[in-house]
């Protein structure tokens, strides 16, 4: 099942206007080329360092 | 034409006007710290110009007048009794209206903030009062500091003082025209993707985002949390240190703050690069730049190789990923932080970012995560890349400034977006933490070109060091922004 932008962002109650839907297909089908083969790569058990400090947000 | 009163030891006055407004901070600073410059003079100097201007450039959102001339009586008599502060005391001085003065109305130049009002100084503002600064308005920005041309539809478009159908760049597009048309002797700008140094590039300004956590920004509205900074937008290489210098520092209400040592950035300017190892990374930052801007930077290379630093080609792979964590990193948190006004008053945003917020709704939280995964492996790898040389050189820009409204600029020949590539080669620096400095470096078609300096985290001391062996074979060869001058 493929899901439009538009499906997308009705769920989240979000609804723009025609001429944002199109601009927004054509520019999310470019951000998918950006990622390229990230998925593919020696990403799964990369660790992505954050960092949960008990007690507040400063170590000390 | 204003008269500026020397007020040292006897009263001499004379028309020293606005060749003092385009004197550089730590130039006038010592005027100041001499008594031979009054703060009160310089102040409502400086104002007039900057009210006389804001017609034409529209760098300010609002002006401070009363208060800051109050600060600038007060700064005066501080120092007539002997207790100078340092270089920013006594200096007028505008910020970006997304930092927040306390009990005055900051907007984020936009609609939804119009009449906000925060209790509390930013931490960067109880810095610059500590530091005798007088604060004489808030600058015109890009809308939530989400997007790069200043076209705000709340507070009209800035213009470039070098060219006022021309974009100043942005976010911080107010700060850069402000300080390039003499409108303030230095400012603040904040950065998530590139907004102090493209603004700075543009507007031929020397630029600095320092390390992330070195600036605290409490008290600064948010664009993205983890890509936020603040720092120096200034008209030399000096006054971003002095700057940088006055609002350096830990607030622990900033909880992505670090608490490490400020250096003294001042005394380390100059000098000799002989011996400076220089890393360039060709394959991303060296890729697809508009041919003037690559000469002009590449030339400032081969000057400092010829002044006896040291040339070394660094492979960053990951850089390949870089532009996608950025957007996925951006988008996402944005959105997270304006969700709530784009279900219930998405029309008062303007049209531009109203897109970006519905457009960073489309990211999931894998992509999110993915994204922080891919930004560890940059880190790790700019690192492995800064144990080999002392700084990365790379063009600030690939772009040149286009017209105010257009989207796209031109790379050799072809039209390209505009934001994607103004974003290019600043956005991993947002992405690492890493310090990273503009320094404009020549002209292409009477508009600025600039060059990037990026260094090892915390060490702004080298980067603005080697922005001072660049700017002492003076690539601008005097020019200045004609507007304002």
């Amino acid at each position: 099942m493929t899901i439009s932008v538009k499906d997308a962002l009705a769920a989240k109650g979000i609804h723009p206007s025609q001429a944002h839907l199109q601009l927004l297909e054509a520019k999310w089908a470019q951000i998918q080329e950006l990622k390229g083969d990230l998925t593919d790569i020696q990403v799964d058990d990369a660790d992505i360092a954050l960092r949960n400090i008990p007690g507040g947000d400063h170590v000390g | 034409m204003t008269q500026i009163l020397l007020y040292a030891t006897f009263p001499v006055v004379i028309t020293l006007a606005k060749e003092l407004l385009t004197k550089t901070t730590t130039e006038v600073a010592g005027l100041i710290e001499s008594r031979e410059v009054s703060p009160v003079d310089l102040t409502q100097a400086l104002l007039d110009h900057a009210h006389e201007l804001n017609d034409t450039v529209n760098s300010y959102i609002s002006f401070r007048d009363d208060q800051a001339l109050a600060e600038a009586k007060q700064a005066e008599e501080e120092i007539a009794a002997g207790n100078y502060r340092g270089p920013l005391h006594g200096i007028p001085m505008a910020i970006k209206d997304n930092i927040y003065i306390g009990g005055e109305v900051s907007t984020m130049a936009s609609k939804i903030h119009g009449d906000f009002v925060s209790q509390d100084d930013a931490s960067v503002v109880v810095n610059l009062r500590e530091a005798g600064a007088v604060l004489t308005g808030k600058l015109n920005m890009h809308e939530y500091a989400w997007g790069i041309d200043n076209n705000s539809p709340h507070f009209g478009p800035v213009h470039n003082p070098w060219n006022l159908d021309k974009i100043p760049g942005g976010s911080s597009g107010g700060s850069g025209a402000a300080v390039a048309s003499n409108g303030s002797f230095t400012t603040l700008g904040t950065d998530t993707a590139g907004s102090i140094r493209i603004p700075s590039a543009v507007c031929g300004l020397v630029g600095l985002k320092p390390t992330h956590g070195r600036v605290a920004k409490y008290g600064c509205y948010p664009l993205a949390w983890s890509l936020d900074h603040i720092g120096p937008m200034s008209k030399s290489v000096a006054d971003a240190a002095a700057t940088l210098q006055g609002i350096a520092g830990f607030d622990p209400r900033d909880p992505t703050a670090v608490n490490v040592p400020v250096d003294d950035y001042l005394s380390g300017l100059g000098g000799d690069p002989k011996g400076l190892v220089i890393g360039v990374e060709e394959d991303y930052f060296f890729r697809d730049v508009d041919s003037p801007i690559e000469t002009l930077v590449r030339k400032q290379i081969d000057e400092l190789v010829s002044r006896g630093a040291v040339l070394k080609e660094v492979k960053i792979p990951s850089l390949a990923y870089a532009e996608w964590t950025e957007l996925a990193t951006s988008l996402s948190e944005a959105s997270t932080i304006h969700h709530n006004d784009l279900l219930n008053r998405p029309d008062d945003f303007g049209d531009d970012i109203r897109f970006l917020f519905e457009l960073g709704e489309l990211f999931s939280s894998v992509d999110f995560l993915q994204a922080q995964q891919a930004r560890r492996q940059l880190k790790q790898e700019f690192a492995a890349a800064m144990q080999q040389v002392d700084v990365i050189i790379a063009p600030s820009l690939p772009v040149m400034a286009p017209d105010i409204g257009s989207s796209t600029a031109n790379l050799n020949g072809t039209e390209v977006d505009l934001i994607d590539n103004f974003i290019r080669f600043t956005g991993p620096s947002n992405l690492t933490g890493l310090p990273a400095l503009n320094v404009p470096v020549g002209l292409e078609d009477d508009l600025p070109v600039g060059l990037q300096i990026i260094g090892r985290a915390f060490d702004e001391a080298t980067v603005l060091r080697v922005g001072s062996y660049i700017e002492q074979t003076d690539p601008m060869q005097g020019r200045r922004a004609s507007v304002g001058a």
